[in-house]
């Protein structure tokens, strides 16, 4: 199992993250963030970028569009500006959401009501190949611990996402960011090799800030 | 079923109305409908129930399918059984996880990232 | 019970069709068609044909009704236009303008 990452709330990170694994943004990203694990925005997160992983759940603010391969889960006190796409979409009471959100597959037509309405294509998910997957998202702010996966929140089967089928991979290799309760450390730039069984890492120029005082 | 509240019109599931339904008072659709939907009063779409067209009013539950433009004073819930397609307006837009939906949210927030934190 | 209720503050222009009861406390413009039993409350004002298992009228109807079993107009209901029934009764105090087939 992977262990998992963290962006701690004094941190504000420039630039691209993708690999495997799960990650947890408390802080501050202005750049893309695309997992084949989880991704937990926090109350105090602030995402300007797309993100997209396999279980997405936000309770911060992102402006920029969610792409969840599984569920996108959008929590009471959330601001989302940007379009929401996933097989399962939970908005609670008291999120707000501004884009087009669209669960994969259409909903039924009747034959005119389907004349009149374009048809509405099905995003593709930028994911990364499926590593072993990690865990059910915890409520906000908490830590996304690895647990086994909660079997009702993957009961709705994948839906059109058009995907190669992928051969077996080892589990989640070592994450290179080390997790800390208030700052991400400098991390090693890996050079990107195909197809890539890179472990989370930041895209080279990528600047993570962290706080003077603190180890 | 109980017997509907005073003010509370009920189009039950065998009964479908081609044409425009307007007024006080709260609508239960458990049928179909084809047509423009606008009451002063809550508009609920049943399970089971079907509207084709659009719909505003006080606050909305939508449990079965809307196909069509959807406008509430305050909130508009989306159930898991709910099929939607459309745009949303409202104060409070919320969504259970299962519905179907294919929705365009035009909720009116600022976003408020604030400065980046940077303590020295 | 199961059925439609149009209530006192709403205006439905338009048709209805159904297998279920209908009962009309508010305004229809348009035609109503059901195969089952149809009331028009005192409150009701209803431009329409009307077609139904029956028929009771307390409130306005404008418009040519069919029953398959009977109409009633009750007193204070008025109803212009014809009526189409097996059976049929106009209570004393409504009010009827229009032509009666009796089917047999």
């Amino acid at each position: 199992m992977a262990e998992n990452s963290v962006i701690g709330a004094d941190t504000v990170v420039s630039g691209h993250i993708r690999g495997q694994g799960s990650l947890e943004i408390l802080g501050r990203v202005e750049g893309d963030v695309t997992l084949t694990g989880n991704v937990v925005v926090g109350a105090t997160g602030r995402v300007r970028g797309n993100l997209s992983a396999a279980q997405l759940t936000v309770a911060g603010q992102v402006q920029g569009d969610l792409r969840g391969t599984e569920v996108v889960l959008v929590e009471r006190g959330a601001r989302v500006a940007g379009d929401i796409a996933s097989p399962r979409i939970g908005i609670a009471p008291g999120a707000l959401v501004r884009g087009h959100v669209q669960t994969d597959g259409e909903p039924a037509l009747a034959p005119s009501v389907a004349a009149r309405r374009p048809a509405v294509q099905p995003r593709v998910v930028a994911a990364q190949p499926a590593a072993a997957r990690v865990a059910a998202p915890q409520p906000a702010a908490a830590r996304v611990a690895a647990q086994p996966i909660s079997p009702t929140l993957l009961k709705a089967p994948h839906k059109a996402e058009p995907r190669k089928p992928e051969p077996a991979r080892p589990p989640a290799p070592p994450v290179a960011i080390e997790t800390e309760s208030a700052s991400t450390r400098p991390v090693k730039v890996e050079p990107r090799r195909p197809p890539p069984p890179v472990v989370p890492v930041i895209s080279k120029g990528t600047k993570a800030k962290k706080k003077k005082g603190r180890d | 079923m109980t017997r509907p509240q005073l003010g509370l019109s009920v189009l039950g599931p065998a009964t479908r109305v081609t044409g425009r339904i307007s007024g006080d008072g709260a609508l239960r659709i458990e049928g179909l409908v084809k047509g423009d939907v606008n009451v002063r009063g809550e508009a609920e779409i049943a399970e089971g129930g079907s509207l084709e067209g659009n719909l505003s009013g006080e606050a909305l539950d939508i449990g079965g399918t809307l196909l069509g433009d959807a406008r509430a004073e305050s909130v508009i819930a989306v159930r898991s059984g709910a099929q939607v397609r459309g745009e949303l307006r409202a104060a409070e837009v919320s969504i259970e996880a299962g519905a179907r939906i294919s929705v365009r949210l035009e909720t009116e927030f600022e976003l408020d990232f604030g400065a980046a934190q940077r303590r020295r | 019970m199961a059925g439609t209720v149009i209530g006192e503050g709403l205006t439905i222009e338009g048709d209805i069709t159904g297998d279920e009861e209908i009962v009309i406390h508010g305004q229809l413009r348009g035609r109503l068609t059901t195969t089952d039993a149809v009331t028009v409350t005192g409150t009701a004002v209803v431009g329409a044909d009307i077609t139904g298992s029956s028929l009771s009228v307390a409130g306005q109807v404008t418009g040519d009704v069919t029953a398959t079993e009977r109409v009633d107009i009750q007193a204070g209901g008025k109803l212009v236009g014809d009526i189409k029934a097996a059976r049929f009764t106009i209570a004393d105090g409504a009010s009827f303008k229009g032509n009666v087939d009796m089917e047999v």
